[in-house]
């Protein structure tokens, strides 16, 4: 059983202060929804919670040990940020093949891309790609499954109808898992998602 | 770090386009010598020692966006930095790859274009010695040139500004046969330097 602590978290990008005594608590098999205005501090919060950023007030610790301490933490989520981490001239195999390395683990794409019927693409440049397909293929990342948290940042952004309800079962099984997810969005999930803040 | 000399590795072959277009670039620097200043062997020798050296700082240059820059652009650099949780590793790891990609090959066809310029077999192994010394410290520099200049767009001349004046104490030594000990210690000096300031330049764009 995991929890994720956050307490009285503030930070300052430039000369603006972006999140101002930020405080919650996320355990096993939840999902956080952070909302909030464009340049609210979204994105900055995840970066925190993944390490990008040290510079803060505050603290922030899993199961009362602070994140910045505990050497392990790094192999414990899988962040998904706004970009793709995809190579456009490459195709598609190739750009996975490349993750398998530095995940360090061999999965099956094709098998898994046919149950998100996306297994025509595989050898097709990222480039030729629509951004809906980008962005599913840039969740293909969630597939690798030795994570105990998923940080997601704007992660509907160009999922269509069908591809937005397949991520949300996906978010619903791994909390059933008891993985944690914190996610950024600004649109309305269902209630499932039972934690919700505005920043 | 294995995986991620693995994977630059496999990045480079995949994208073989940029590795000929680096060599290409190099050959092409010096083949045009012999059309400026005629075929007196003499003349060309004494011109080869010292054109090897720009055409090295040049190949060098423009393999600079490769190293951090494209990796940043797509967000695969954050993949990379959170696996990679001790930067330095990281950096060395990248010193690694980008000497092999880029400065290996170049050292490889050495020996065929000296032969061109009628260099003999000591001479070709004199420069050939002081450029594979020469090549790592200079690497090193363009690491900590490409971190530094993170996500700043369209900085390639920036980034030669910074890089030229930096290069040219190993074309002032490079260019003479026996020093090899000073571009060692140059190099050295680089890693030294270059290794902090690297990983201080990721931590920052973490930030």
């Amino acid at each position: 059983m995991n929890e994720l602590k956050i307490e009285d978290l503030s930070c300052k990008r430039g000369e603006s202060k972006v999140l101002n005594n930020v405080s919650l608590t996320i355990k096993s098999g939840e999902t956080l929804v952070v909302k909030g205005r464009n340049g609210s501090g979204k994105t900055t919060l995840l970066r925190i919670l993944s390490n990008f950023i040290t510079s803060y007030q505050g603290k922030v610790s899993l199961n009362d040990l602070s994140i910045l301490e505990d050497n392990s933490y790094n192999n414990k989520f899988n962040l998904i940020g706004q970009k793709n981490s995809l190579k456009d001239n490459l195709s598609i195999k190739k750009n996975l093949e490349l993750w398998d390395i530095i995940f360090n683990e061999t999965l099956d794409h094709a098998k898994l891309l046919e149950q998100d019927n996306l297994d025509h693409l595989i050898n097709r440049d990222v480039g030729s790609l629509s951004d809906g397909q980008k962005k599913c293929i840039s969740l293909h990342r969630l597939n690798y499954n030795k994570y105990e948290f998923w940080f997601l940042d704007e992660p509907f952004v160009y999922l269509d109808e069908v591809n937005t309800n397949s991520l949300i079962e996906k978010i619903n099984r791994f909390n059933e898992n008891m993985g944690i997810v914190i996610l950024t969005s600004n649109i309305n999930l269902p209630k499932k998602f039972h934690k919700e803040i505005n920043i | 770090m294995l995986n991620l000399i693995k994977r630059d590795l496999l990045l480079s072959f995949y994208s073989s386009a940029n590795f000929f277009f680096t060599v290409s670039f190099f050959v092409l620097i010096l083949i045009l010598i012999p059309f400026a200043f005629g075929t007196q062997s003499d003349q060309l020798k004494l011109l080869f020692k010292g054109v090897v050296w720009i055409a090295l700082a040049l190949s060098i240059i423009i393999t600079v966006d490769r190293i951090y820059n494209a990796d940043y652009e797509d967000g695969n650099l954050d993949i990379i930095m959170q696996k990679n949780k001790t930067i330095e590793y990281l950096v060395i790891s990248k010193y690694i790859t980008h000497w092999f990609i880029y400065c290996l090959p170049l050292l490889v066809i050495l020996p065929i274009l000296s032969f061109l310029f009628y260099l003999d077999y000591l001479e070709t192994i004199q420069i050939f010695i002081n450029l594979f010394i020469g090549s790592f410290g200079m690497v090193f520099i363009a690491n900590f040139v490409s971190a530094l200049t993170l996500g700043a767009k369209r900085t390639i001349f920036l980034k030669t500004i910074i890089m030229i004046p930096l290069f040219v104490p190993f074309i002032i030594f490079g260019s003479d046969a026996g020093s090899w000990p000073i571009l060692l210690g140059l190099s050295m000096l680089s890693f030294v330097i270059s290794i902090y300031v690297t990983a201080y330049g990721l931590r920052l764009y973490g930030e």
